[in-house]
This record gives C-alpha cells, sequence and structure tokens, in this order.
C-alpha cells in the first residue's frame, strides 16, 4: 500500500507543531508533507502535493480554510482524488457537527488525543474504501455550497454602474452587463461593447445584485443570465457558457455545476 | 393592577363568594352573642343568632355578591360600591328580619311591636354590624390588591435586573471571544509539552488577561498603568499565538502612568487592530500604542500595519467596537474628546482618542 500523505494547514506555530507531534503519535505511517501557515499557501502547496489528507485551520490569514476548500474543489485534477478534508477550528460557529458522518471531518482546538484518535480511524476507514474516494469531490463540493453562506442581500439594489475610463466616468445600467469578473483587486465589468474596471471586489458586489438575474458560476465570474446562450460540457467534462454578444466562453466550475442541470 | 387572574373567571369569583359568605357567617354568630350578653336586647340566643344569620347572610349575599357580578375580582369604583351599599342595608334588613321571623314563627305584629320598641337600636346596631364587616372584606381585598401590587413590582424588579445581567454577560462575552480563548488554550496546551516555562509564562499572561477584563467591565475608573499592562497582557497571548507574525510595542511615559481613564477604551481598539488588521494579514506586522500628554488633554495613539482600512473584510462587524468607543466617549465626556481612525502610511490603521485630563 502507498504511504498515506497529509498536509496541515494552520497559521499558529505552536498548534501546527502539536497537530504534527500528536498525528505523528497516533498514526506513526502518515506521512506529513509539511505545514503552511495560511489560505493561499494552503491551496497552492495542496495543488502541489496533492496529499490523501488535508487539516484545514478554518481561521487563517489570506483564505479561511473553506474558501481555500472550495478553490480547491473548483481547481483540482480530474485523475487524483480530492483528498479527506478535516477542518480545525478553536469555536465552532459554522456547526461542523453536520461534516462529522460525511465527507469531511472536523476537530476542535485545542485538540484532545482521544478526538483526533477518532478522526485518525475514521480516515483511515475511509481510505481503504476506494469507491468513497472517488466521491469525496462531489459531497465536498456539496457540503460547501450549503456551508459557505451566500452573501445576505443588501437593501439597495445595485441599477447603474459608475466605472471610471481615463479621465471620463462611464454609466453602465447593471441590465446591459453580460458578466462580471474578478480580477486582482478589481473588477471587469463587460457589456457587448466595452470592458471596463471598478474598484470593488466580487464578494463586495454581489449582495448588490439580484440572485435571479445574476448568477455566480465560478469563485471569479458573475454572469448575467439573460445573456447565457447555452452551456456545454467537454469530452473532459469541463462545463462552459455560450454567451449572447460575447464571443468568448465563461467556464462553470464544479461548485456551481449544479446550475446547469437539465430540468 | 392585578396583570393576570389565575383562575377562570366564573368559577373563581363563586369560590371567593362562598369564603366570604362563611367568613360572614362567624360575624354572625360574634353579633348574636354581643346583642344577647352585651346589649341585651329582648330574645334569647337563638332567636338573634337566626335574626343575625339572616340578615348578615343578605346583607353580604347583596353587597358581596353585587360586587363580584358587577366588578368580578378588581377594585369595585368607590362611589358606586356605596350606592350599593346604601341599597343592600336596609334591603337586607328588611328582608333578614322577615325571613327570620317566618323561620321562627314569630307573628308580623309582634315583630312590627319588636321594631317599634327598640327600632333605633336594632338598625344602628345592623348598620354598625354591616359596617364592619364590609370594612373587613374591603380591607381584606384592599391588602391583597397591595400584595399583589407588590409581587407585581418585585417581579419586575427581578426582569430589571436581569436585563442589566444579561447586559453585562454579553459584554463579557463580547470582550472574551470564545475564538480567542479557546486558541489560546490550545496554545497552551501545546507549549506545556514543549515548553513549559513559556507556557507558565502564557498562563500568567492568560490570568492577567481574564482578571482585567473581568473586573473592568464592573469597574469605572483604572490607571493607565492597569489598562496599559492589560494591552501587554493581551499582545503577549497573541504573540506567542501568531509567533513572529506580530511585533509589537507599548509606551507609556512614567509621568502618565497614575493618570486615571475609564477601562476597556484602548483594548476594543488594539483588540480591532488585531482582528481586523494584523490577524488576516499573511504577512501579519507592526502594532504600537501610545499615551502622550497634549497641554491639559491626554492623547492615545493605536497604530497598526495591517491590512487597513479598505482591505479589511466588510462582513464581520469591523464598525462595532470603534461604534462602541466612539459612543462611551461622548457619554463620559461629550464635545471634549475627539476620535479619528485614518490610514497608516504605508498601511494599515491610526485610531486616535484625545481626552481631557
Amino acid at each position: 500500500m502507498n504511504m498515506i500523505r497529509a498536509l496541515i494547514a494552520e497559521d499558529e506555530p505552536i498548534l501546527a507543531h502539536t497537530l504534527l507531534q500528536t498525528l505523528q503519535r497516533l498514526w506513526p505511517d502518515l506521512q506529513v508533507g509539511g505545514v503552511v501557515e495560511n489560505g493561499i499557501a494552503a491551496v497552492t502547496e495542496a495543488l502541489a502535493q496533492r496529499p490523501d489528507v488535508l487539516f484545514l485551520d478554518i481561521k487563517m490569514p489570506g483564505k479561511t480554510g473553506l474558501e481555500a476548500a472550495q478553490e480547491l474543489a473548483e481547481d483540482w485534477p480530474e485523475d487524483v482524488p480530492f483528498p479527506l478534508v478535516v477542518f480545525v477550528t478553536a469555536y465552532d460557529e459554522y456547526a461542523l457537527q453536520a461534516f462529522e458522518q460525511a465527507a469531511a471531518d472536523y476537530v476542535l482546538k485545542p485538540v484532545t488525543e482521544a478526538r483526533l484518535a477518532k478522526t485518525v480511524e475514521r480516515l483511515k476507514g475511509r481510505l481503504a474504501q476506494h469507491t468513497e474516494r472517488n466521491a469525496e469531490l462531489e459531497r465536498i463540493v456539496g457540503q460547501l455550497r450549503s456551508l459557505v453562506p451566500h452573501v445576505p442581500a443588501t437593501s439597495e439594489r445595485l441599477t447603474l454602474i459608475r466605472a471610471a475610463v481615463g479621465n471620463q466616468v462611464r454609466m453602465i445600467p447593471v441590465s446591459e452587463v453580460i458578466y462580471f469578473e474578478a480580477t486582482d483587486k478589481y473588477v471587469n465589468v463587460v457589456t457587448a461593447e466595452s470592458e471596463s474596471l471598478i474598484r470593488t471586489s466580487l464578494k463586495e458586489l454581489l449582495p448588490q445584485l439580484d440572485p435571479n438575474a445574476f448568477w455566480q458560476v465560478h469563485r471569479g465570474t458573475v454572469v448575467n443570465v439573460n445573456c447565457i446562450h447555452s452551456a456545454i460540457r467537454d469530452e473532459s467534462g469541463k462545463l462552459s457558457l455560450k454567451l449572447r454578444g460575447r464571443d468568448e466562453h465563461l467556464s462553470v466550475s464544479r461548485v456551481f455545476a449544479h446550475l446547469f442541470k437539465q430540468m | 393592577m392585578i396583570t393576570a387572574l389565575p383562575y377562570v373567571h366564573g368559577y373563581s369569583r363563586l369560590r371567593r363568594f362562598a369564603i366570604d359568605i362563611a367568613i360572614t357567617q362567624v360575624f354572625n354568630l360574634i353579633i348574636a352573642v354581643l346583642i344577647t350578653y352585651v346589649v341585651r336586647g329582648h330574645g334569647g340566643f337563638f332567636v338573634n343568632l337566626v335574626f343575625s344569620m339572616c340578615i348578615g347572610t343578605l346583607a353580604t349575599t347583596f353587597i358581596d355578591g353585587g360586587r363580584l357580578i358587577l366588578w368580578g375580582e378588581q377594585k369595585p369604583p368607590k362611589l358606586k360600591f356605596i350606592v350599593l351599599i346604601i341599597f343592600s342595608l336596609p334591603a337586607a334588613q328588611f328582608i333578614g328580619k322577615l325571613l327570620a321571623a317566618a323561620m321562627l314563627g314569630i307573628p308580623r305584629e309582634a315583630l312590627s311591636a319588636m321594631r317599634a320598641g327598640n327600632a333605633t337600636a336594632m338598625l344602628i346596631g345592623g348598620a354598625v354590624c354591616s359596617m364592619f364587616i364590609i370594612w373587613f372584606f374591603w380591607s381584606r381585598e384592599h391588602i391583597e390588591f397591595l400584595r399583589a401590587e407588590a409581587e407585581a413590582e418585585k417581579a419586575r424588579a427581578a426582569s430589571i435586573e436581569k436585563q442589566a445581567l444579561q447586559a453585562q454577560l454579553q459584554m463579557l462575552q463580547a470582550q472574551i471571544e470564545p475564538h480567542m480563548l479557546f486558541n489560546t488554550l490550545a496554545n497552551l496546551q501545546g507549549l506545556i509539552a514543549v515548553d513549559p516555562t513559556r507556557a507558565q509564562h502564557m498562563l500568567d499572561q492568560l490570568i492577567q488577561y481574564l482578571r482585567a477584563t473581568l473586573s473592568a467591565s464592573r469597574s469605572e475608573k483604572t490607571t493607565l498603568a492597569q489598562e496599559f499592562s492589560l494591552l501587554d497582557a493581551y499582545l503577549g497571548l497573541m504573540k506567542v499565538r501568531m509567533g513572529a507574525r506580530l511585533s509589537y510595542t507599548l509606551e507609556l511615559p512614567d509621568a502618565l502612568r497614575s493618570l486615571s481613564v475609564p477601562p476597556m477604551l484602548l483594548q476594543p481598539l488594539v483588540e480591532n487592530a488585531i482582528k481586523h488588521g494584523l490577524e488576516p494579514k499573511v504577512e501579519g506586522g507592526l502594532v504600537t500604542v501610545r499615551a502622550e500628554r497634549e497641554d491639559d488633554r491626554l492623547k492615545l495613539t493605536v497604530c497598526d500595519t495591517g491590512l487597513g482600512l479598505d482591505e479589511a473584510p466588510p462582513s464581520d462587524g469591523t464598525g462595532l467596537g470603534v461604534d462602541n468607543v466612539r459612543e462611551r466617549l461622548h457619554a463620559l465626556y461629550g464635545n471634549r474628546a475627539e476620535f479619528s481612525l485614518i490610514p497608516n502610511t504605508p498601511v494599515g490603521v491610526i485610531a486616535q482618542l484625545t481626552i481631557p485630563l
């Protein structure tokens, strides 16, 4: 049997060290590929190392554990089984008990050895069942969908976008926007004939949009439903959207693929 | 006011009436004894008892029954109640006498003669007795009413006290965040195994932080030195947790150490700097807390190199701590205090408050 490999993402050094030591004691065969200290590194390292087990602290700088898991679910390669995720948190504000029997496990800090031993047993059991593992990604995606809360809608709906282009401010009716695309610190507002940047984040923008008119289809893309021509699945199973009024296709991440199931 | 009647109305009134009638019988007996042996009216004890029973029971039936039918167990309006009594008493006297006479087989003529004999005495005696009974019932009602009111008052006071306690508890919970507490404990747990000396030191800091936080919420004034030692304990704990990602300096001139200040003014600002500025920042950074004297004013500054005002995640109530500080400053000093929150250069936030000395 291959070595089981793990990755730990925990921003507090002493806690990371403690978790590592306890794990080594409880599960000597486990090969821990490293400890990362923030959410961004958690995503890049997990994608690079492709561990079997991923310990994710929920409250981390850069990205929360939940965001990191969601991003991993979107970017994980098709041919590699998704890691078993164990969320680690000091205070269970997300009601993670729901996970205990399901795809991901969770442990509370301070981690007691007995509780961690239980998790280790569960992980071993699940790693032995290959069929279970293949379903892992789908399940985690489904759970994240329910867990990452929909941002509460703000009372005022955005109707007009004011975007600075050079020395003028362009007024763009929201209904004319075909899609919004997140870039580094900006959001690109794309209409049939123009693209303009506004200085905001998709996270802040989303609650101001009508959820029936604009759908998030990827962590970086929000699309106007009226401008979707069709959803196309390619040979590898990846979903993308053909648009009215734009030539480029938008890719749909696994997390949002359920929106395009046929009726 | 009696807020809620505990029983179903009809049953409760009937029960009440039965009790009142029973008490009336005791009075009737006493009156019969008085008339026979003290006033020495004519007729034997038995005759007087029958008269007394008839008149008394009827009087109670009219007055008490009328009251219960008209107003239930609520306090009756005084004037209407007096009218009820004025009509009920003579009626009870008249009908009661007839009834008693009929029961004892005394002929009508004898009764008239009896009435003629000591009419005034009987009338006055009857009135006095009735008044006494009414007074008894009335004051019993009144006592009960007062007792109910006192109980309602007590319940109200208890609920106010509960609210105050709840508010205090919420304040404590806001200060000692579960995240902070459990993460600190987890670090302690880890340190005990690898570095007991540091664990000991961390435990001391936790104790100091908890003690200061818990007592500060109850006291109205503290010294600047105490406030800074609380900050030192808090930042010390965070330093153990965040490791190299956090550095901090505290600048308190000796001359200002014993100055008296309201507790927990700086604490929320420092916690904001950590929570919204440095903890979510991958590289971490520096917090500086400084106290300075400016003429007759005290200037307190919390300065961080964290994410800054724009970058902080907007979701989790960044403004709450700041609003709280602003409100408290206004309540304590009115317009004589100032508070500002400005961007630090190149990154981070400077929170500054100025209060009169």
